[in-house]
Protein backbone atom coordinates (compact mmCIF):
# COMPACT_ATOMS: atom_id res chain seq x y z
CA UNK A 1 0.00 0.00 0.00
CA UNK A 2 1.37 3.41 -0.94
CA UNK A 3 2.21 5.51 2.08
CA UNK A 4 0.75 9.00 2.18
CA UNK A 5 2.77 12.17 2.52
CA UNK A 6 2.41 13.53 6.03
CA UNK A 7 4.40 16.59 5.06
CA UNK A 8 4.96 18.03 1.63
CA UNK A 9 7.21 21.04 1.08
CA UNK A 10 7.32 22.75 -2.31
CA UNK A 11 9.76 25.51 -3.31
CA UNK A 12 10.02 26.74 0.26
CA UNK A 13 11.99 29.97 0.40
CA UNK A 14 12.98 32.35 3.16
CA UNK A 15 14.54 35.70 2.35
CA UNK A 16 15.51 38.06 5.17
CA UNK A 17 15.67 41.81 4.64
CA UNK A 18 14.74 43.96 1.67
CA UNK A 19 17.66 46.34 1.12
CA UNK A 20 20.30 43.62 1.35
CA UNK A 21 18.29 40.45 0.89
CA UNK A 22 19.75 37.29 2.38
CA UNK A 23 18.39 33.98 1.11
CA UNK A 24 18.42 31.62 4.10
CA UNK A 25 16.38 28.87 2.43
CA UNK A 26 16.26 28.68 -1.33
CA UNK A 27 13.35 26.89 -3.03
CA UNK A 28 13.66 23.58 -1.23
CA UNK A 29 11.18 20.77 -1.92
CA UNK A 30 10.82 17.47 -0.13
CA UNK A 31 8.22 15.05 1.23
CA UNK A 32 8.00 13.26 4.54
CA UNK A 33 6.07 10.02 4.20
CA UNK A 34 4.04 8.25 6.83
CA UNK A 35 6.41 6.32 9.10
CA UNK A 36 9.53 7.84 7.59
CA UNK A 37 12.49 9.22 9.55
CA UNK A 38 14.10 11.94 7.50
CA UNK A 39 17.43 13.52 8.43
CA UNK A 40 17.92 17.19 7.68
CA UNK A 41 21.65 17.81 7.70
CA UNK A 42 24.09 20.50 6.75
CA UNK A 43 26.84 22.72 8.10
CA UNK A 44 26.08 25.59 10.49
CA UNK A 45 24.08 28.29 8.72
CA UNK A 46 22.88 25.96 5.98
CA UNK A 47 19.19 26.62 6.77
CA UNK A 48 18.18 23.59 8.87
CA UNK A 49 16.78 25.47 11.86
CA UNK A 50 15.20 28.10 9.60
CA UNK A 51 13.41 25.30 7.77
CA UNK A 52 12.16 23.76 11.01
CA UNK A 53 10.98 27.14 12.30
CA UNK A 54 9.00 27.64 9.08
CA UNK A 55 7.51 24.16 9.42
CA UNK A 56 6.36 25.11 12.93
CA UNK A 57 4.91 28.45 11.86
CA UNK A 58 7.11 30.43 14.25
CA UNK A 59 8.81 31.94 11.21
CA UNK A 60 6.80 32.88 8.14
CA UNK A 61 8.10 31.80 4.75
CA UNK A 62 8.67 34.19 1.86
CA UNK A 63 7.29 31.85 -0.79
CA UNK A 64 6.49 28.22 -1.44
CA UNK A 65 3.97 25.87 0.12
CA UNK A 66 3.86 23.62 3.17
CA UNK A 67 1.21 20.91 3.30
CA UNK A 68 0.65 18.76 6.39
CA UNK A 69 -1.67 15.80 5.77
CA UNK A 70 -2.72 17.55 2.56
CA UNK A 71 -3.75 20.72 4.38
CA UNK A 72 -2.18 24.07 3.73
CA UNK A 73 0.03 25.45 6.49
CA UNK A 74 -0.15 27.98 8.12
CA UNK A 75 -3.76 28.44 6.92
CA UNK A 76 -4.90 25.47 9.02
CA UNK A 77 -2.21 26.09 11.61
CA UNK A 78 -4.06 25.19 14.80
CA UNK A 79 -5.76 22.11 13.32
CA UNK A 80 -2.53 20.82 11.77
CA UNK A 81 -0.34 21.44 14.82
CA UNK A 82 -2.66 19.21 16.83
CA UNK A 83 -0.78 16.33 15.20
CA UNK A 84 2.66 17.91 14.98
CA UNK A 85 5.10 18.33 17.83
CA UNK A 86 8.56 19.70 18.35
CA UNK A 87 11.60 19.31 20.56
CA UNK A 88 14.87 21.17 20.52
CA UNK A 89 17.92 21.40 22.70
CA UNK A 90 17.92 25.13 22.16
CA UNK A 91 14.63 25.98 23.83
CA UNK A 92 13.70 25.66 27.48
CA UNK A 93 10.60 25.70 29.66
CA UNK A 94 9.38 28.05 32.42
CA UNK A 95 11.93 27.27 35.12
CA UNK A 96 9.75 28.19 38.12
CA UNK A 97 7.18 25.57 37.15
CA UNK A 98 7.63 21.89 37.95
CA UNK A 99 7.96 19.22 35.29
CA UNK A 100 4.37 18.16 35.84
CA UNK A 101 3.00 21.71 35.75
CA UNK A 102 4.75 22.37 32.46
CA UNK A 103 3.47 19.14 30.94
CA UNK A 104 -0.02 19.86 32.29
CA UNK A 105 -0.09 23.20 30.44
CA UNK A 106 1.24 21.69 27.22
CA UNK A 107 -1.29 18.87 27.53
CA UNK A 108 -4.11 21.41 27.70
CA UNK A 109 -2.80 23.19 24.58
CA UNK A 110 -3.25 19.84 22.79
CA UNK A 111 -6.64 19.20 24.42
CA UNK A 112 -5.35 16.51 26.82
CA UNK A 113 -6.83 16.64 30.32
CA UNK A 114 -5.38 13.56 31.97
CA UNK A 115 -1.67 13.88 31.42
CA UNK A 116 -0.27 11.51 34.04
CA UNK A 117 -1.20 8.30 32.24
CA UNK A 118 0.49 9.63 29.11
CA UNK A 119 3.55 11.32 30.59
CA UNK A 120 4.57 8.91 33.38
CA UNK A 121 5.70 6.03 31.11
CA UNK A 122 7.75 8.48 29.04
CA UNK A 123 9.26 10.19 32.07
CA UNK A 124 10.22 6.75 33.37
CA UNK A 125 11.67 5.72 30.02
CA UNK A 126 13.89 8.80 29.95
CA UNK A 127 14.88 8.40 33.60
CA UNK A 128 13.27 11.56 34.98
CA UNK A 129 10.11 10.26 36.64
CA UNK A 130 11.63 11.11 40.03
CA UNK A 131 11.84 14.75 38.85
CA UNK A 132 8.13 14.99 38.11
CA UNK A 133 7.45 17.39 40.98
CA UNK A 134 10.77 19.25 40.76
CA UNK A 135 11.08 22.71 39.23
CA UNK A 136 12.78 22.95 35.85
CA UNK A 137 15.48 25.10 37.48
CA UNK A 138 16.70 22.02 39.38
CA UNK A 139 17.13 19.91 36.23
CA UNK A 140 20.41 19.45 34.38
CA UNK A 141 20.71 20.38 30.69
CA UNK A 142 20.49 16.71 29.76
CA UNK A 143 17.36 16.22 31.86
CA UNK A 144 15.70 19.24 30.21
CA UNK A 145 16.54 17.79 26.80
CA UNK A 146 14.88 14.51 27.82
CA UNK A 147 11.88 16.41 29.15
CA UNK A 148 11.58 18.13 25.78
CA UNK A 149 11.31 14.71 24.18
CA UNK A 150 8.57 13.73 26.65
CA UNK A 151 6.78 16.97 25.74
CA UNK A 152 7.08 16.13 22.04
CA UNK A 153 5.82 12.56 22.29
CA UNK A 154 3.08 12.50 24.94
CA UNK A 155 0.61 14.34 22.69
CA UNK A 156 0.32 11.42 20.23
CA UNK A 157 1.81 13.28 17.27
CA UNK A 158 1.86 12.05 13.69
CA UNK A 159 4.82 14.24 12.78
CA UNK A 160 7.65 15.15 15.14
CA UNK A 161 10.22 17.80 14.32
CA UNK A 162 13.42 17.29 16.30
CA UNK A 163 16.14 19.93 16.23
CA UNK A 164 19.31 18.28 17.54
CA UNK A 165 17.44 16.35 20.23
CA UNK A 166 20.50 14.52 21.51
CA UNK A 167 22.99 17.42 21.48
CA UNK A 168 23.42 17.62 25.25
CA UNK A 169 23.01 13.93 26.06
CA UNK A 170 25.55 11.32 27.15
CA UNK A 171 26.28 8.60 24.57
CA UNK A 172 24.21 6.00 26.45
CA UNK A 173 21.18 8.30 26.66
CA UNK A 174 21.62 9.31 22.99
CA UNK A 175 21.52 5.63 22.07
CA UNK A 176 18.43 5.19 24.24
CA UNK A 177 16.74 8.11 22.46
CA UNK A 178 17.54 6.60 19.05
CA UNK A 179 16.12 3.24 20.15
CA UNK A 180 13.03 5.03 21.43
CA UNK A 181 12.51 6.88 18.15
CA UNK A 182 12.72 3.66 16.15
CA UNK A 183 10.31 1.91 18.54
CA UNK A 184 7.82 4.78 18.45
CA UNK A 185 7.91 4.82 14.67
CA UNK A 186 7.22 1.08 14.60
CA UNK A 187 4.48 1.32 17.24
CA UNK A 188 2.59 4.37 15.96
CA UNK A 189 3.75 4.89 12.39
CA UNK A 190 4.70 8.48 13.08
CA UNK A 191 7.09 10.43 10.89
CA UNK A 192 10.15 12.26 12.16
CA UNK A 193 12.18 15.11 10.72
CA UNK A 194 15.50 15.02 12.48
CA UNK A 195 18.47 17.38 12.54
CA UNK A 196 21.72 16.37 14.19
CA UNK A 197 25.45 16.81 13.96
CA UNK A 198 26.00 13.24 15.09
CA UNK A 199 26.35 11.47 11.74
CA UNK A 200 26.55 8.00 13.26
CA UNK A 201 23.17 8.56 14.86
CA UNK A 202 21.69 9.84 11.59
CA UNK A 203 23.03 6.82 9.68
CA UNK A 204 21.50 4.54 12.29
CA UNK A 205 17.97 5.89 12.43
CA UNK A 206 17.24 7.88 9.27
CA UNK A 207 15.63 6.21 6.26
CA UNK A 208 16.62 9.11 4.09
CA UNK A 209 18.82 12.16 4.40
CA UNK A 210 18.59 15.63 2.93
CA UNK A 211 21.74 17.72 2.86
CA UNK A 212 21.36 21.48 2.89
CA UNK A 213 24.11 23.87 1.91
CA UNK A 214 23.67 27.63 1.65
CA UNK A 215 19.92 27.12 1.91
CA UNK A 216 19.72 24.67 -1.00
CA UNK A 217 19.24 20.92 -1.07
CA UNK A 218 22.48 19.46 -2.43
CA UNK A 219 21.66 15.81 -1.80
CA UNK A 220 18.61 13.68 -1.05
CA UNK A 221 19.34 9.97 -0.67
CA UNK A 222 19.82 7.02 1.68
CA UNK A 223 22.58 7.67 4.26
CA UNK A 224 24.57 4.72 2.87
CA UNK A 225 24.38 5.95 -0.73
CA UNK A 226 25.44 9.46 0.25
CA UNK A 227 28.49 8.17 2.06
CA UNK A 228 29.47 5.98 -0.86
CA UNK A 229 28.82 8.68 -3.42
CA UNK A 230 31.82 10.77 -2.52
CA UNK A 231 34.22 8.76 -0.45
CA UNK A 232 36.42 5.74 -1.05
CA UNK A 233 37.30 3.12 1.52
CA UNK A 234 40.22 4.05 3.72
CA UNK A 235 43.07 1.55 4.06
CA UNK A 236 45.32 2.44 6.99
CA UNK A 237 48.67 0.72 7.34
CA UNK A 238 51.43 1.13 9.96
CA UNK A 239 54.59 0.68 7.95
CA UNK A 240 57.76 -0.88 9.42
CA UNK A 241 59.82 -0.88 6.22
CA UNK A 242 59.23 0.36 2.64
CA UNK A 243 57.26 3.60 3.03
CA UNK A 244 58.96 5.11 -0.02
CA UNK A 245 58.15 2.06 -2.15
CA UNK A 246 54.55 2.15 -0.95
CA UNK A 247 54.17 5.82 -1.84
CA UNK A 248 55.61 5.14 -5.29
CA UNK A 249 53.17 2.25 -5.73
CA UNK A 250 50.22 4.42 -4.69
CA UNK A 251 51.27 7.20 -7.07
CA UNK A 252 51.72 4.72 -9.89
CA UNK A 253 48.16 3.44 -9.37
CA UNK A 254 46.75 6.98 -8.92
CA UNK A 255 45.66 6.27 -5.36
CA UNK A 256 45.23 9.24 -3.01
CA UNK A 257 47.12 8.93 0.28
CA UNK A 258 47.99 10.77 3.47
CA UNK A 259 51.10 10.04 5.49
CA UNK A 260 51.32 10.66 9.21
CA UNK A 261 54.66 9.51 10.60
CA UNK A 262 54.69 5.69 10.08
CA UNK A 263 50.98 5.52 9.27
CA UNK A 264 49.68 5.84 5.75
CA UNK A 265 46.01 6.21 4.85
CA UNK A 266 45.13 5.20 1.28
CA UNK A 267 41.78 6.06 -0.31
CA UNK A 268 40.59 3.48 -2.83
CA UNK A 269 37.56 1.51 -3.98
CA UNK A 270 36.46 -1.51 -1.97
CA UNK A 271 37.18 -3.85 -4.95
CA UNK A 272 40.77 -2.60 -5.31
CA UNK A 273 41.80 -3.43 -1.72
CA UNK A 274 42.72 -7.16 -2.17
CA UNK A 275 44.81 -6.45 -5.29
CA UNK A 276 46.57 -3.54 -3.62
CA UNK A 277 47.43 -5.62 -0.51
CA UNK A 278 48.77 -8.33 -2.84
CA UNK A 279 50.97 -5.74 -4.62
CA UNK A 280 52.31 -4.56 -1.25
CA UNK A 281 53.29 -8.14 -0.40
CA UNK A 282 55.09 -8.52 -3.73
CA UNK A 283 57.11 -5.34 -3.05
CA UNK A 284 58.20 -6.77 0.34
CA UNK A 285 56.74 -3.82 2.20
CA UNK A 286 56.47 -4.69 5.91
CA UNK A 287 53.59 -3.42 8.02
CA UNK A 288 52.44 -4.16 11.56
CA UNK A 289 48.78 -3.26 11.43
CA UNK A 290 46.07 -2.92 8.80
CA UNK A 291 42.75 -1.19 9.20
CA UNK A 292 39.93 -0.83 6.65
CA UNK A 293 37.44 1.98 7.25
CA UNK A 294 34.12 2.08 5.40
CA UNK A 295 33.02 5.45 4.02
CA UNK A 296 30.62 7.18 6.44
CA UNK A 297 28.20 10.04 6.49
CA UNK A 298 30.84 11.87 8.50
CA UNK A 299 33.12 11.77 5.44
CA UNK A 300 30.33 13.17 3.30
CA UNK A 301 29.68 15.94 5.81
CA UNK A 302 33.37 16.88 6.04
CA UNK A 303 33.68 16.89 2.26
CA UNK A 304 30.67 19.20 2.04
CA UNK A 305 32.12 21.57 4.62
CA UNK A 306 35.49 21.56 2.80
CA UNK A 307 33.78 22.53 -0.44
CA UNK A 308 32.31 25.50 1.39
CA UNK A 309 35.80 26.64 2.43
CA UNK B 1 -11.60 29.40 20.57
CA UNK B 2 -10.88 26.29 22.57
CA UNK B 3 -11.62 26.45 26.29
CA UNK B 4 -9.03 23.80 27.22
CA UNK B 5 -6.24 25.74 25.52
CA UNK B 6 -7.40 28.95 27.24
CA UNK B 7 -7.34 27.15 30.58
CA UNK B 8 -3.81 25.94 29.76
CA UNK B 9 -2.66 29.54 29.32
CA UNK B 10 -4.47 30.60 32.49
CA UNK B 11 -2.83 27.77 34.43
CA UNK B 12 0.61 28.50 33.01
CA UNK B 13 0.60 32.10 34.32
CA UNK B 14 -1.32 31.20 37.45
CA UNK B 15 1.49 28.82 38.48
CA UNK B 16 4.01 31.61 37.96
CA UNK B 17 1.85 34.11 39.85
CA UNK B 18 1.67 31.76 42.84
CA UNK B 19 5.40 31.05 42.90
CA UNK B 20 7.27 34.07 41.66
CA UNK B 21 8.28 36.57 44.35
CA UNK B 22 8.27 39.21 41.63
CA UNK B 23 4.63 38.45 40.86
CA UNK B 24 3.64 38.41 44.50
CA UNK B 25 5.34 41.77 45.04
CA UNK B 26 3.24 43.21 42.20
CA UNK B 27 0.10 41.89 43.83
CA UNK B 28 0.80 42.89 47.44
CA UNK B 29 4.06 44.70 48.16
CA UNK B 30 3.86 47.68 45.77
CA UNK B 31 0.16 48.40 46.44
CA UNK B 32 0.95 48.34 50.16
CA UNK B 33 3.88 50.75 49.77
CA UNK B 34 1.72 53.12 47.69
CA UNK B 35 -1.12 53.01 50.19
CA UNK B 36 1.18 53.74 53.12
CA UNK B 37 2.95 56.66 51.43
CA UNK B 38 -0.18 58.24 49.97
CA UNK B 39 -2.29 57.51 53.03
CA UNK B 40 0.11 59.25 55.38
CA UNK B 41 0.73 62.10 52.94
CA UNK B 42 -3.00 62.69 52.44
CA UNK B 43 -3.64 62.62 56.21
CA UNK B 44 -1.03 65.34 56.65
CA UNK B 45 -2.32 67.40 53.69
CA UNK B 46 -5.88 67.12 55.07
CA UNK B 47 -4.72 68.57 58.38
CA UNK B 48 -3.31 71.58 56.50
CA UNK B 49 -6.16 72.18 54.02
CA UNK B 50 -9.92 72.62 53.79
CA UNK B 51 -10.58 70.26 50.88
CA UNK B 52 -13.33 67.94 51.97
CA UNK B 53 -12.72 64.17 51.91
CA UNK B 54 -9.19 64.62 50.56
CA UNK B 55 -7.77 61.38 52.03
CA UNK B 56 -10.75 59.40 50.71
CA UNK B 57 -10.34 60.95 47.24
CA UNK B 58 -6.63 60.21 47.17
CA UNK B 59 -6.95 56.66 48.47
CA UNK B 60 -9.81 55.83 46.10
CA UNK B 61 -7.78 57.32 43.26
CA UNK B 62 -4.84 55.21 44.33
CA UNK B 63 -6.87 51.98 44.31
CA UNK B 64 -8.36 52.97 40.93
CA UNK B 65 -4.91 53.70 39.54
CA UNK B 66 -3.77 50.25 40.68
CA UNK B 67 -6.50 48.83 38.43
CA UNK B 68 -5.18 50.59 35.33
CA UNK B 69 -1.56 49.86 36.20
CA UNK B 70 -2.34 46.19 36.94
CA UNK B 71 -4.02 45.83 33.54
CA UNK B 72 -1.20 47.65 31.77
CA UNK B 73 1.54 45.30 32.92
CA UNK B 74 -0.16 41.91 32.87
CA UNK B 75 -0.09 41.05 29.17
CA UNK B 76 3.31 42.52 28.39
CA UNK B 77 4.99 40.96 31.43
CA UNK B 78 3.44 37.58 30.58
CA UNK B 79 4.93 37.95 27.12
CA UNK B 80 8.30 38.84 28.60
CA UNK B 81 8.15 35.73 30.78
CA UNK B 82 8.11 33.64 27.61
CA UNK B 83 11.28 35.44 26.47
CA UNK B 84 13.00 34.99 29.83
CA UNK B 85 12.08 31.29 29.97
CA UNK B 86 13.01 30.68 26.30
CA UNK B 87 9.54 29.25 25.84
CA UNK B 88 8.16 31.39 23.02
CA UNK B 89 8.87 28.89 20.24
CA UNK B 90 7.58 26.00 22.38
CA UNK B 91 4.38 27.91 23.09
CA UNK B 92 3.58 29.05 19.56
CA UNK B 93 4.49 25.74 17.93
CA UNK B 94 1.48 24.19 19.67
CA UNK B 95 -2.13 24.43 18.39
CA UNK B 96 -2.60 27.44 20.67
CA UNK B 97 -4.04 30.46 18.84
CA UNK B 98 -2.98 34.00 19.65
CA UNK B 99 -6.59 34.84 20.52
CA UNK B 100 -6.65 31.96 23.05
CA UNK B 101 -3.37 33.12 24.55
CA UNK B 102 -4.85 36.60 24.97
CA UNK B 103 -8.10 35.26 26.44
CA UNK B 104 -6.22 33.13 29.00
CA UNK B 105 -4.06 36.05 30.05
CA UNK B 106 -6.97 38.48 30.34
CA UNK B 107 -8.82 35.99 32.51
CA UNK B 108 -5.88 35.72 34.88
CA UNK B 109 -5.33 39.49 34.78
CA UNK B 110 -8.94 39.94 35.91
CA UNK B 111 -8.45 37.49 38.81
CA UNK B 112 -5.24 39.23 39.88
CA UNK B 113 -7.07 42.54 39.73
CA UNK B 114 -9.75 41.27 42.13
CA UNK B 115 -7.01 40.21 44.54
CA UNK B 116 -5.22 43.58 44.33
CA UNK B 117 -8.43 45.58 44.83
CA UNK B 118 -9.59 43.44 47.74
CA UNK B 119 -6.18 43.59 49.42
CA UNK B 120 -5.85 47.35 48.85
CA UNK B 121 -9.37 48.10 50.09
CA UNK B 122 -8.82 46.09 53.28
CA UNK B 123 -5.45 47.74 53.97
CA UNK B 124 -6.91 51.23 53.44
CA UNK B 125 -9.82 50.43 55.75
CA UNK B 126 -7.63 48.91 58.48
CA UNK B 127 -4.88 51.54 58.43
CA UNK B 128 -6.83 54.70 57.64
CA UNK B 129 -10.46 53.81 58.42
CA UNK B 130 -11.49 54.82 54.89
CA UNK B 131 -13.93 52.89 52.72
CA UNK B 132 -12.93 53.14 49.06
CA UNK B 133 -16.29 51.62 48.13
CA UNK B 134 -17.93 54.90 49.15
CA UNK B 135 -18.48 55.48 45.43
CA UNK B 136 -21.00 52.62 45.74
CA UNK B 137 -22.10 50.50 42.80
CA UNK B 138 -20.25 52.88 40.44
CA UNK B 139 -17.09 51.14 41.53
CA UNK B 140 -17.78 48.24 39.18
CA UNK B 141 -18.29 50.10 35.87
CA UNK B 142 -15.45 52.46 36.78
CA UNK B 143 -13.14 49.54 37.49
CA UNK B 144 -14.19 47.86 34.23
CA UNK B 145 -13.38 50.98 32.26
CA UNK B 146 -10.02 51.41 33.97
CA UNK B 147 -8.88 47.84 33.42
CA UNK B 148 -9.92 47.92 29.76
CA UNK B 149 -7.70 50.96 29.24
CA UNK B 150 -4.91 49.17 31.13
CA UNK B 151 -5.24 46.23 28.76
CA UNK B 152 -5.20 48.53 25.74
CA UNK B 153 -1.94 50.03 27.02
CA UNK B 154 -0.54 46.58 27.67
CA UNK B 155 -1.30 45.48 24.10
CA UNK B 156 0.50 48.58 22.85
CA UNK B 157 3.63 47.89 24.91
CA UNK B 158 3.40 44.20 23.94
CA UNK B 159 3.34 45.27 20.28
CA UNK B 160 6.70 46.98 20.78
CA UNK B 161 8.11 44.11 22.82
CA UNK B 162 7.06 41.35 20.42
CA UNK B 163 8.92 43.09 17.60
CA UNK B 164 11.94 44.76 19.24
CA UNK B 165 12.37 42.28 22.09
CA UNK B 166 14.36 42.81 25.27
CA UNK B 167 15.67 46.26 24.38
CA UNK B 168 12.20 47.79 24.82
CA UNK B 169 11.02 45.65 27.73
CA UNK B 170 10.95 48.68 30.08
CA UNK B 171 7.77 49.78 28.25
CA UNK B 172 5.93 46.97 30.03
CA UNK B 173 6.20 48.91 33.31
CA UNK B 174 6.49 52.43 31.91
CA UNK B 175 3.55 52.76 29.59
CA UNK B 176 0.85 53.44 32.19
CA UNK B 177 2.97 56.13 33.84
CA UNK B 178 3.33 57.96 30.52
CA UNK B 179 -0.43 58.54 30.66
CA UNK B 180 -0.74 58.99 34.44
CA UNK B 181 -0.04 62.78 34.56
CA UNK B 182 -2.70 63.36 31.87
CA UNK B 183 -5.28 61.12 33.54
CA UNK B 184 -5.73 63.53 36.48
CA UNK B 185 -5.52 60.65 38.90
CA UNK B 186 -4.90 62.59 42.11
CA UNK B 187 -5.94 66.11 41.09
CA UNK B 188 -8.75 67.75 39.10
CA UNK B 189 -8.12 68.22 35.40
CA UNK B 190 -8.30 72.01 35.78
CA UNK B 191 -4.82 71.92 37.38
CA UNK B 192 -3.32 70.85 34.05
CA UNK B 193 -2.21 73.41 31.46
CA UNK B 194 -4.59 73.86 28.55
CA UNK B 195 -2.61 71.76 26.04
CA UNK B 196 -2.41 68.92 28.57
CA UNK B 197 -6.14 69.14 29.20
CA UNK B 198 -6.78 68.47 25.50
CA UNK B 199 -4.77 65.27 25.76
CA UNK B 200 -6.42 64.41 29.07
CA UNK B 201 -9.94 64.58 27.62
CA UNK B 202 -8.86 62.03 25.00
CA UNK B 203 -8.09 59.47 27.70
CA UNK B 204 -10.82 57.24 29.15
CA UNK B 205 -9.13 57.31 32.55
CA UNK B 206 -9.60 61.08 32.95
CA UNK B 207 -13.41 60.69 32.84
CA UNK B 208 -13.28 57.97 35.47
CA UNK B 209 -11.10 59.91 37.91
CA UNK B 210 -13.16 63.08 37.39
CA UNK B 211 -16.31 61.00 37.89
CA UNK B 212 -14.93 59.40 41.03
CA UNK B 213 -14.24 62.81 42.56
CA UNK B 214 -17.70 64.00 41.55
CA UNK B 215 -19.37 61.09 43.35
CA UNK B 216 -17.35 61.64 46.52
CA UNK B 217 -18.02 65.39 46.44
CA UNK B 218 -21.67 65.44 45.35
CA UNK B 219 -22.91 61.85 45.55
CA UNK B 220 -24.03 62.02 41.90
CA UNK B 221 -22.92 59.44 39.36
CA UNK B 222 -21.85 61.18 36.13
CA UNK B 223 -23.30 58.82 33.54
CA UNK B 224 -22.05 60.81 30.57
CA UNK B 225 -18.45 60.54 31.84
CA UNK B 226 -18.78 56.79 32.10
CA UNK B 227 -20.20 56.35 28.60
CA UNK B 228 -17.58 58.60 27.00
CA UNK B 229 -14.91 56.64 28.84
CA UNK B 230 -16.29 53.30 27.62
CA UNK B 231 -16.62 54.60 24.07
CA UNK B 232 -12.98 55.69 24.03
CA UNK B 233 -11.98 52.36 25.58
CA UNK B 234 -13.64 50.38 22.81
CA UNK B 235 -11.79 52.44 20.21
CA UNK B 236 -8.40 52.17 21.96
CA UNK B 237 -8.76 48.49 22.74
CA UNK B 238 -9.65 47.65 19.14
CA UNK B 239 -6.75 49.75 17.85
CA UNK B 240 -4.26 48.22 20.28
CA UNK B 241 -5.45 44.68 19.45
CA UNK B 242 -5.09 45.40 15.75
CA UNK B 243 -1.59 46.84 16.29
CA UNK B 244 -0.59 43.81 18.39
CA UNK B 245 -1.89 41.34 15.78
CA UNK B 246 -0.08 43.28 13.05
CA UNK B 247 3.21 43.35 14.98
CA UNK B 248 2.89 39.66 15.89
CA UNK B 249 2.59 38.74 12.22
CA UNK B 250 5.42 41.15 11.38
CA UNK B 251 7.67 39.50 13.95
CA UNK B 252 6.89 36.07 12.49
CA UNK B 253 8.66 37.29 9.36
CA UNK B 254 11.84 37.63 11.40
CA UNK B 255 11.12 34.57 13.53
CA UNK B 256 10.05 34.17 17.13
CA UNK B 257 13.23 32.27 18.00
CA UNK B 258 15.33 35.44 17.72
CA UNK B 259 13.50 36.88 20.75
CA UNK B 260 14.57 34.10 23.13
Amino acid sequence: MKKQNYLSVQNLTKIYGKKKPFVAVDEISFDLKEGEILGLLGPNGSGKTTTIQMLLGTLSHTSGTILYFGKEFPRYRSEVLQSVSFASTYTSLPYILTVRENLKCFGLYYGIRDIDTKTDPLLERFGILDKKYSPISSLSAGQITRLMLVKAFFTNPKVVLLDEPTASLDPDMSAEVCTFLLEERKRTGLSILFTSHKMEEVSEICDRVIFLKNGKIVADDLPKNLARSISSYQLRLTIVDGMKRLIALAEKQNITYKVDNRVIALFLDEKEIPNFLHAIMQQNIAYTSVQIKEPSLDDYFIKLAEKKK
Amino acid sequence: MNWLRISGVFLRYFYVACKGLHQLSDLFYWPLVDILIWGLASAWIQSQSHVENLPLMLMTALIFWQITWRGSVDISVSLLQEFWHRNLVNLFSTPLKISEWIAGMLLLSFCKLLITISFGAVVVYVLFALNVFTVGWAFLPFAASLIIFGWALSFLSSSLIIYWGHKVEMFAWMIAFIFAPFSAVFYPIEILPYWAQIIAWCLPTTYIFQGMRAIIATGTFPFHYFWISMGLNVIYLLISLAVFSFMFEKTRKKGLARLE
